[in-house]
């Protein structure tokens, strides 16, 4: 594993913290009680087949979708129906989008603004100095004033990038980055995620980038039917499997 | 121009430059009271609780299936003793004109078709924009104003063009309940001096000058809200500017 830039903090306190998390849609449980912490600092990747939930756990930690049993603790801050709860943990939370997820009418500059006004009581030229500030962090700054369908796949989810870091969020979350860029495209994507990486900040990625997820992740998680098949360290994790699902997984999308 | 005397025509014809500016501000009014009311409907009967639902069906099925003029007619004459009806003593004092009458029905009814098309609209939008503004924390309200209905009212603008134009084609309707709008003032010409073509041509004309500045006003509109949505130009060699 790779020297870290900062150390992780020693607080006991995870960053994340699942217990018997439980998501039913309808008669389906796509979550059937999953258990994690996550390290400040850390960074993890879920893997998995689709549909087995992966997509699901991340979206239930900044509650885009509720959990329907257990506990989720984010920063400290327990995870419950109140809207002022909610929105304490999306302030401390971004996340990276498969669709990118960006505004159409407004320029790259303004997805990236529109936030931290809003949120953090930036004046206009504060929230653009800091938007543009992270638009240079993934190579956009030139691009600043185009809006997005101006822009190729890869442009647009490092915007996407650069909109979830102007809130300065400590846990980053990412659903499938790569999943619905071009494939010569993906590589500018990872390069940015992998410089964030190296900056200290929590992650979780939802990806089957497994190159990428060896240079990366402190841990790998396996996920299959909505339960953590198995974990383990990156390095560990691709080259001895231990479980049959996992195996078979990685036999599927190595080949 | 037989025997219409100069003077007698200009003296018509103001009074049909009076009638013209009531049409229009009557247009006006009701289509911004069509236009928030149906904004909001629209928003909220996407709510999934079920009496919004029922009020909803019961509101669209009664102002889309009931002629406009029966509903202006129903408010100019029979509004005193709703309002009576709801508000009690006071609601009793107040007297309704047909500009007033006009105005509410014309906005309640043409509300009911700009809900249904502002609806249509965000139920297009990909449920990303939705996420993406929660998951920025853009508290709800703002994530209306800022990134949901800006995008449905480029969706919905040519639609929205429609009830516009058909809106404007309606106001006559209230000169029936007595406003002196430029249809009336135009039969009161024609009957007066017994030259119908110069008065209603004369109307005619006035109402094509208005939906000409409304197709203008709907194109620079179009293309303000389409801003964002060309994509990149595809290079090719014959056009080396792009």
């Amino acid at each position: 594993m790779s020297a870290r830039a900062h150390a992780p903090d020693l607080a006991p306190e995870p960053a994340i913290l699942l217990e018997q998390v439980v998501k039913r849609y309808g008669a389906h449980r796509a979550l059937a009680g999953v258990d994690l912490q996550v390290r400040r600092g850390e960074r993890l990747v879920i893997c998995g087949p689709s549909g087995s939930g992966k997509s699901t756990l991340i979206r239930c930690i900044n509650a885009l979708e509720r959990h329907d049993a257990g506990r989720i603790v984010v920063n400290g801050i327990a995870l419950t129906n109140d809207e002022g709860t909610v929105q304490d943990i999306r302030q401390e939370v971004g996340m990276v989008f498969q669709h990118f997820n960006l505004f159409p009418h407004l320029t790259a500059l303004e997805n990236c603004m529109l936030a931290p006004r809003l949120n953090r009581g930036l004046s206009k030229a504060q929230a653009e100095k800091l938007a543009m500030a992270h638009l240079e962090r993934v190579h956009l700054a030139d691009q600043a004033r185009k809006y997005p369908a101006r822009l190729s796949g890869g442009q647009q989810q490092r915007v996407a990038i650069a909109r979830a870091l102007c809130m300065e969020p400590r846990i980053l979350l990412f659903d499938e980055p790569t999943s619905a860029l071009d494939p010569e495209m993906v590589k500018e994507v990872l390069g940015v995620i992998e410089e964030l990486a190296a900056s200290g900040v929590t992650m979780i990625c939802v990806t089957h980038e497994m190159g990428f997820a060896r240079r990366v992740a402190d841990r790998c998680v396996f996920m299959d039917r909505g339960e953590i098949v198995e974990e383990g360290d990156a390095a560990g994790f691709f080259e001895a499997p231990e479980s049959e699902r996992l195996r078979h997984f990685l036999a599927q999308i190595l080949r | 121009m037989t025997n219409l005397s100069l003077a007698d025509l200009a003296g018509y014809l103001r009074q049909l430059g009076e009638g013209a500016l009531i049409t229009l501000e009557l247009f006006l009014a009701s289509f911004t009271l069509a236009f928030v009311l149906g904004v909001l409907i629209g928003v909220a009967t996407l709510s999934r609780n079920r009496i919004i639902r029922a009020a909803w069906r019961v509101y669209a099925s009664i102002f889309m299936g009931v002629p406009s003029l029966l509903v202006i007619f129903l408010i100019f004459y029979g509004g005193s003793a709703m309002l009576a009806a709801v508000l009690g003593e006071f609601g009793a004092r107040i007297d309704i004109s047909p500009f007033g009458a006009g105005v509410a029905a014309l906005g309640i009814v043409y509300a009911a078709y700009v809900a249904e098309l502002v609806r249509g609209a965000i139920e297009n939008l990909p449920k990303g924009q939705f996420e993406g503004a929660r998951a920025l924390a853009i508290p709800p309200f703002i994530m209306w104003g800022r990134v949901i209905l800006p995008q449905v009212m480029r969706l919905a603008l040519p639609g929205l063009v429609n009830v516009w134009s058909f809106m404007l084609k309606e106001t006559p309707l209230v000169s029936l309940a007595g406003l002196q709008d430029l249809v009336a003032a135009a039969k009161i010409a024609a009957g007066a001096t017994k030259e119908p073509f110069i008065f209603f041509i004369a109307t005619a004309l006035v109402f094509i000058a208005f939906s000409a500045a409304s197709l203008w006003l709907a194109n620079r509109l179009e293309t303000r809200l389409d801003r964002g949505q060309r994509r990149a130009p595809v290079r090719s060699p014959a056009r080396a500017e792009a």
